[in-house]
């Protein structure tokens, strides 16, 4: 990014203008020049009892992997946890948000939040500030109400209840994968083997998306975090 | 009291050498002369009720929303005040406003405790500054809470404290509808020794309450609210303010329960009419039966 | 460093009192001009080669890098600050202090990475201060302070950071920072022009079990790496060894791979070229009072004295 020896505000004064310069992905063109874009694979499935969240773990900088072994599910509550896409700065800040405003509403209630409120508060930020952020993100986890909820933020700021939800630029090569393959009340383990079988093959296909698969399992007993390094992904050529 | 003249009772914002708000104290003496308002929490549901005195003869009131002492907070929540009417508006317009609030900002109901919590602060408020005169009314807040499937009765007074009740009574009679509600079976810790004494299962401790098989219904508080309405002022009240025990009074009358499908919604009409009607047989009867005892209630405070 | 290298008489309309933080004046100003300019310079072609309108700011096309080893963290970093093709400062200092046990290797905009680095370290020595007064602060503190910062300006402010340090809690933290604000925490990480000739070092050399010299030696052929592949980057080495001790070793210019004094001095120039002082000899010396002065004009007391821009 430093190798672009202009400034960027003489570049970022049209939009049309950065378009052309940066003919990418319908995701990837709207981030500001140098911006870092989880330009990746998301996922969350519900299953009996919880749900489990999956991702991709590159981070790039234009053709650059600014990071190969990043982590995009960022807890937001003891239970609760979500899938970033998009600008990373955006979404760390837009996480960071609703991790501060959860804590202090289980502070007031006394209780565990629910995901529908946390999926609320990431609602409102994203669509408050559409016009700043460049952010997609899934919400997912395990709360006493729902025993398990997923919910998908796009672009927009829509929030939208799902039994699962893909997301990120990987996720068109596999919707038809996942439609195929997602039943109702799958167990934990059907779950996990069916996030991980969409990531990689979505990883194989997209080239903003790559590195290890990371999942995470939130169920009332807590949360299981585990990752398959990127030589022993379920699909794909081994160790690229 | 001791109060007057010393200086120490102009403003809520000085503390008597004793350690004392008068200000605030005034406060719940004057929801003491109003109507009464109790709250009793059923097996299925709880009930509202106030006692409203109808001393001007002219006044039109039937079928107007002009007067009104219950009023909705949201679909599942309602209050009831004693006190100054306009104190009591000023409250139930900032429940409502902070239930819209947290509906707006985290996307679900508020719940009740969490409600009562926001408003008890509120009317605390109002006991801090020198500016500012306290809230010369008291709030009971009936809710129903979706997450934990529980509904709660709370009471909101003018220092600001707030507590949940099994059954809750403020304003002038306050003191006998409690004894009287006492008597009632809405205490699961209470019934549910009575049931292992009376050789029922066992069941302990408030959560461990088996719904609606010791504790009264929804439809039987309705009826007793009544009889305890007309009971404290045939017992001429609590110290006895202005108003006559014979003058003409209504009452109003709110629930929320399984039935309603846990909205906030009036007792029909015809529910309370008939409430009435036993209130009033019952009364008749027990009035046969002991003559003698009926001036025992009198003076009586905690 | 100045954030601009030649200074230009246009004033500036002056907007009340800077409330401190940084100010985005001259952004609008550039832009006009560079609008005016434009526009008269296609009206009369005459003058076309006019095209360096505006003087660039000081950039440190460069390479950091920064990585952990057991013991802790080394950072390193070149020395080049560049103006567009030129080499402004050939031996600049990268590694910025934040707190006695955290340092920070800036990239981007000189001024940028200075002052951020600079509000960041003043911020924690407040923050330690008001807690206790512990002689260390924590790195993810500084790495919050400087992600909200960044974020704040969405990029605006040219700074793209690592962060390295150790504290109690977390031992040896090392983060990697972006202008606009996403953070990563990393075993090893590389920024800057230079980065992608580092990170190769990296890549091929990182073992979690480094010992200290193997470490230091790691970050040394990747800022080498870095000077001798990178246009943007040049000169010196400089390190910095943070322990977990809480134990700093700066080694400012490690490395002096380019050092010309020795090749200078193989130069030998005619004697004729030194110009001795009193060769030009002074003829009448006389001294007048200033026409101004006596014409009641503008004299030094006359001047307003502006405030400095932050």
């Amino acid at each position: 990014m430093f190798s672009q020896p202009l400034a960027h505000h003489q570049h970022h004064q049209s939009l049309a203008e950065a378009d052309a310069y940066h003919g990418k992905s319908a995701e990837t063109r709207h981030l500001k020049p140098g911006e870092l874009s989880t330009g990746t694979t998301i996922m969350a499935v519900q299953f009996n009892g919880g749900v489990v969240l999956c991702a991709d773990s590159r981070v790039s900088t234009g053709s650059y992997v600014a990071n190969r072994a990043s982590d995009k599910i960022a807890q937001l509550h003891d239970h609760i946890w979500c899938c970033r896409s998009g600008s990373a700065a955006d979404t760390q800040a837009l996480t960071d948000y609703v991790k501060h405003y959860l804590s202090q509403l289980a502070i007031e209630t006394g209780r565990l939040p629910e995901v529908k409120v946390a999926a609320h508060l990431m609602r409102r930020l994203c669509y408050q500030n559409k016009d700043y952020l460049m952010a997609g993100v899934i919400v997912g986890g395990w709360d006493p109400v729902s025993n398990g909820a997923v919910y998908n933020i796009p672009l927009g700021g829509a929030c939208i209840p799902m039994p699962f939800a893909l997301g990120g630029s990987g996720s068109t090569f596999i919707y038809g994968l996942v439609d195929a393959e997602y039943k109702e009340n799958m167990t934990k383990d059907e779950a996990l083997a069916l996030v991980r079988k969409a990531v990689s093959h979505a990883m194989a296909r997209d080239g903003s998306s790559g590195g290890i698969i990371r999942t995470l399992v939130a169920t009332e007993e807590g949360n299981v975090k585990e990752f398959i390094s990127g030589n022993k992904l379920p699909y794909g050529p081994a160790g690229w | 009291m001791a109060s007057s003249g010393s200086g120490y009772d102009l403003s809520s914002s000085t503390f008597s050498p004793d350690g004392r708000i008068f200000q605030v104290e005034y406060a719940s003496r004057a929801v003491e002369s109003s109507g009464a308002a109790l709250g009793l929490r059923c097996a299925d549901g709880i009930v509202l009720c106030v006692e409203k005195p109808m001393n001007k003869k002219m006044m039109v009131t039937k079928n107007t929303p002009a007067g009104r002492r219950i009023y909705a907070v949201d679909g599942k929540t309602g209050l009831a005040l004693a006190g100054y009417p306009g104190d009591g508006r000023q409250v139930a317009n900032r429940a409502r406003e902070e239930a819209a609030n947290y509906l707006e900002t985290y996307g679900s109901e508020i719940p009740p405790d969490v409600l009562a919590a926001r408003l008890s602060a509120y009317v605390h408020y109002f006991t801090l500054h020198g500016a500012l005169r306290p809230f010369g009314c008291t709030a009971l807040l009936a809710g129903y809470d979706a997450a934990t499937q529980r509904h709660s009765l709370h009471m909101v007074e003018p220092s600001g404290s707030c507590f949940e009740y099994y059954a809750a009574a403020a304003g002038r009679g306050r003191q006998p509808a409690r004894t009287e509600m006492e008597k009632l079976a809405v205490n699961p810790t209470r019934a549910a020794a009575a049931a292992a004494s009376g050789g029922a299962g066992g069941v302990g401790g408030e959560e461990g309450m088996e719904r609606g098989q010791q504790l009264i219904s929804v439809a039987e508080g309705v009826r007793q609210l009544a009889k305890i309405v007309y009971t404290i002022r045939d017992s001429g009240g609590n110290g006895g303010s202005g108003a006559s025990k014979d003058g003409p009074f209504e009452i109003e009358m709110s629930w929320l329960c399984e039935k309603t499908g846990w909205k906030h919604v009036g007792v029909p009409k015809d529910v309370m009419e008939e409430a009435v009607e036993w209130a009033k047989r019952e009364i008749e009867a027990e009035g046969e039966e002991e003559d003698e005892d009926d001036d025992e209630e009198d003076g009586m405070e905690e | 460093m100045s954030e601009l290298t030649s200074n230009n008489n246009l004033s500036s309309s002056s907007t009340g009192g800077a409330a401190g933080g940084f100010n985005f004046d001259h952004v609008h100003r550039n832009a006009l001009l560079q609008h005016q300019l434009a526009t008269t310079s296609a009206a009369s072609n005459n003058s076309s080669s006019n095209s360096s309108i505006l003087p660039l700011a000081t950039k440190t096309g460069t390479t950091i890098v920064g990585l952990v080893y057991a013991n802790g963290i080394v950072l390193g970093a070149d020395t080049r600050a560049t103006n567009d093709t030129t080499v402004a400062d050939k031996n600049c200092d990268k590694i910025h202090y934040i707190a006695p046990n955290i340092y920070c290797c800036g990239a981007g905009t000189a001024a940028d990475t200075e002052k951020t680095t600079e509000l960041i370290a003043s911020q924690m020595e407040l923050l330690r201060l008001n807690t206790g007064g512990a002689d260390h602060s924590r790195v993810v503190t500084a790495c919050t302070l400087l992600k909200r910062l960044l974020f704040r300006y969405q990029g605006h402010i040219s700074a793209a950071l690592v962060l390295g340090g150790c504290d109690p809690i977390d031992g040896p933290a090392l983060y990697q920072i972006y202008p606009h604000g996403s953070t990563s925490k990393l075993p090893y990480t590389t920024m800057g022009s230079g980065s992608l000739a580092a990170m190769a070092i990296f890549e091929a050399d990182y073992r979690d079990d480094l010992s200290e010299d193997e470490a230091v030696g790691l970050v040394r052929r990747a800022i080498l790496a870095g000077i001798f592949n990178d246009l943007g980057s040049g000169s010196n080495v400089d390190t910095c060894i943070i322990r977990t001790d809480g134990s700093v070793s700066m080694g400012r210019n490690d490395i002096m791979p380019n050092e010309v004094g020795p090749l200078r001095a193989q130069v030998k120039r005619s004697e004729v070229m030194n110009i001795g002082k009193g060769t030009t000899p002074i003829l009448k010396s006389s001294f007048v009072k200033s026409k101004m002065m006596m014409s009641g004009g503008v004299s030094l007391a006359d001047v307003t004295v502006t405030a400095m821009e932050t």
